[in-house]
């Protein structure tokens, strides 16, 4: 093997952690939000867009806030406010309900890291 | 000529490792026939997914779901007007209630899983669970917690699910105190009833999460279903485990449900000795293999916290546990120590408790 293809070889293999960490690694960067409010199919939206979004459920609209690669919620009609004391979710699997209102946030990396979780 | 290729070959082996790494960032992305689906039933948010199937027979499965879910929280819920506040009406007079087939199972069952808990899990609380507003679907802000006198009232008149006496279908309580409310193990029923709803469409793949109370069938194309198990102080997921065929994860915390009143958290899972909500831990997660005993078997853990908890994991023969303490120690049975893969970094500090 000639130096280059050595040299590819080991960049390849210095690649594999950074990788492994960034798609399967605990907590990787998320680039997408999930939002699936009651009986509607879920939606997926790029975290690099700062955006707000009006989700509507049983008791009225949750503000949803995307801004430089995290998200929240801004605000919801619910009494406990559970959902907006969660604060930013920034990682891969957070995860921010607001049950009174049938709204789930959670941050995706490449793969959906978990089929479910239990909150 | 040879060393020629050998070269080449060498070269290309290279370019091989380097597409495939570069193919690895990718390969999650294909489309896959897989159906999820969150509404409010039940009380909460229900989670299905549904793995192999097409969108449509997945859909008419996941209705299926939702109807059953949505029968039995009115058959078993504890305060809006239905047959369950009818049976307590008539306990509550020291009357008799004649009992439909599907009653004395959930209440012969809870009966058993009480006696097994030494009586931490005790669904036969009710009164209690008023007096701390928790029957309700929403407790208002700044309604303080109850008067210690009324709590100590309360606990001195000891309902217990032994108090209950079922004779054929005939139901009567020796204790006027009892009033029924199953919380989480009737949720553990309605996952159970929501597996054999899918089953009954020819579903063999899929996930029902009932706000933290999950029961898993099949793989999701090949690979194991992985649960993420919620961080009980944070956004974030504590820990995951991959399912292996027909399995339930069941959670019970004291985030699911709480107030504050002057600065002071007060959670929902009341402690039937002392009256007040359990302090010992902020999480439990039992895994068993197919349905059955896990709401029962989660609230017993909150209840019985660091200091007891190994006596519930014998009582009720559980094999797979975890405990987040109210010090954030994790206390895990040795199967659950096995297959549990911590999420955080650092991990949290670990006690083994062999049952």
């Amino acid at each position: 093997m000639t130096r280059a293809d050595w040299l590819v070889l080991l960049l390849a293999i210095a690649l594999l952690p950074v990788l492994y960490t960034k798609y399967w690694g605990a907590g990787g960067p998320a680039d997408r939000a999930r939002i699936a409010a009651n009986g509607q199919a879920p939606l997926e939206i790029p975290l690099s867009r700062n955006q707000q979004l009006h989700i509507h459920g049983p008791l009225g609209d949750s503000v949803l806030e995307v801004k430089d690669g995290r998200a929240r919620f801004l605000s919801s009609p619910c009494p406990g406010q559970q959902c907006v004391h969660s604060g930013w979710l920034a990682r891969a699997g957070d995860l921010a309900a607001c049950l009174p209102n049938g709204i789930t946030l959670s941050l995706q990396g490449a793969r959906p890291r978990f089929d479910s979780i239990n909150f | 000529m040879k060393g020629l290729l050998a070269a080449r070959a060498s070269r290309y082996i290279g370019f091989f490792a380097l597409l495939g790494v570069l193919a690895l960032s990718a390969c999650g992305r294909a489309p896959e026939p897989l159906h999820q689906e969150q509404v409010l039933a039940f009380g909460t948010l229900v989670d299905i997914s549904i793995w192999g199937t097409d969108a449509a027979s997945a859909q008419q499965a996941s209705a299926a779901v939702i109807s059953t879910l949505n029968a039995l929280h009115h058959r078993w819920h504890a305060w809006e007007p239905g047959p369950l506040t009818e049976i307590n009406t008539q306990l509550a007079r020291g009357g008799t209630v004649d009992l439909a087939p599907d009653q004395i199972e959930v209440i012969r069952g809870a009966q058993a899983l009480s006696r097994q808990s030494g009586g931490l899990f005790n669904p036969a609380i009710g009164q209690l669970l008023a007096e701390w507003g928790f029957q309700m679907d929403e407790r208002p802000a700044d309604v303080p917690p109850p008067h210690p006198d009324a709590v100590k009232e309360r606990v001195a008149l000891q309902p217990a699910m032994d108090d209950l006496q079922l004779d054929g279908n005939q139901l009567r309580s020796r204790n006027p105190a009892v009033q029924l409310d199953f919380g989480a193990y009737v949720k553990s029923y309605g996952v159970d009833q929501a597996i054999a709803a899918l089953r009954a469409h020819g579903i063999s793949n899929a996930i029902v999460n009932a706000g933290g109370d999950l029961r898993a069938i099949g793989q999701r194309g090949g690979q194991p279903w992985r649960i993420g198990i919620r961080d009980p102080r944070g956004p974030g997921v504590l820990a995951s485990l991959e399912i292996h065929g027909d399995e339930s994860v069941f959670t019970s915390g004291d985030y699911e449900r709480y107030f504050e009143f002057q600065g002071q958290r007060y959670q929902h899972i009341l402690d039937p000795r002392t009256g007040y909500p359990a302090s010992g831990a902020m999480s439990a997660t039992v895994v068993y293999p197919g349905g059955g005993v896990g709401g029962g078997a989660s609230t017993a853990l909150m209840v019985a916290g660091p200091d007891n908890w190994l006596e519930v994991v014998r009582g009720m023969g559980l094999k797979e546990v975890m405990l987040v303490g109210a010090d954030r120690t994790v206390y895990l049975t040795p199967a659950m120590a096995k297959r549990i893969h911590f999420e955080i970094k650092p991990e949290p500090k670990t006690v083994i408790g062999e049952p």
